[in-house]
């Protein structure tokens, strides 16, 4: 069981927050060091990922009818969890194939830190324009220390 | 359903390991003989995290390639995706509940190549209008629904 990505996407259909723990499974470099993925690479994934789970939940729509909501799918390689809450903030989370299901833990991640250290925080912008407010310490570490506490 | 097909190259392309393409290599089991490709999606091997790949640790053997969409989850279905070696699509959309549809899958996926693609009559990448086909097709869903 591993989590490999989490993403955050506001009702403007912008990514305001992006993490990778891949770095324990990405090859060596060089120099020795895990190779990074390059910034442009992980900011064309997440528009994809948005477009994918975009057109994946109108389908869903569709076909289940309106009181139908998008769960996760998976492929051979991983799986892809979604969580959306009522304001239109989409949770999007990559995942082990053998995960079950993360909707609770995307609910507790919505509920225990997006809310308590990032909609709380007087400082933050209510918009969050280029991830402007979302990235920081409190919100970062303690999405880090949760997840890593699931595996 | 011309969304399922552009969705399903790009859940193929959204893969989070698609950098450890030359590492996974090295721990594929390589099914490219095997002319039964069923629904399992089970790992190719992943090494561990932290493990170092040295040339020597690389198998010979052609890694699996990359799969799309095989389940697609939703509060009110579920939808399965078997996708064969040519390319066609299996789509079944089951109850959140339903068990056993890899077996579900391959039976369909035999009667197809028994009804479909043996029918002298029947034109590749057009409509399937078999009745053969159809028939039991209806015959093998409403046993399972009434199970």
């Amino acid at each position: 069981m591993a989590v490999y990505s989490f993403f955050i996407f506001d009702r403007h259909t912008e990514c305001i927050y992006t993490k990778h723990w891949l770095d324990a499974l990405l090859p060596l470099g060089v120099n020795g060091r895990p190779q990074q993925v390059s910034p442009a690479t992980s900011k064309d994934d997440a528009k994809l990922i948005f477009g994918t789970v975009f057109s994946l939940r109108n389908m869903v729509r569709k076909l289940g009818g309106d009181d139908d909501a998008f769960i996760s799918f998976r492929t051979g390689q991983y799986k892809l969890h979604y969580y959306e809450t009522p304001a239109n903030l989409r949770f999007v989370m990559l995942t082990d194939c053998g995960v079950l299901s993360m909707r609770n833990v995307l609910h507790q991640i919505y509920i225990n830190l997006w809310v308590e250290y990032v909609v709380k925080n007087p400082l933050a912008p209510v918009e969050h324009a280029g991830g402007e407010g979302v990235k920081n310490e409190l919100f970062e570490l303690g999405l880090d220390q949760f997840v890593r506490g699931l595996l | 359903m011309l969304t399922s097909s552009s969705v399903h190259a790009i859940t193929t392309r959204l893969n989070p390991l698609k950098h450890l393409k030359g590492a996974a290599a090295g721990g594929a089991t390589g099914a490219s003989g095997s002319p039964n490709v069923g629904g399992t999606s089970g790992a190719n091997g992943k090494p561990p995290p932290g493990t170092v790949m040295t040339p020597a640790g690389l198998a010979p053997s052609r890694p699996d390639p990359p799969s799309g969409l095989e389940v697609l989850e939703t509060e009110n279905f579920r939808m399965q995706c078997f996708n064969t070696l040519t390319g066609t699509k299996f789509l079944l959309f089951t109850d959140t509940a339903q068990a056993n549809v890899d077996t579900t899958m391959r039976r369909v996926y035999d009667m197809y190549s028994d009804y479909v693609m043996k029918n002298p009559f029947y034109q590749l990448e057009m409509p399937i209008r078999c009745d053969m086909f159809d028939r039991k097709l209806n015959s093998y869903i409403r046993e399972i629904n009434n199970r």
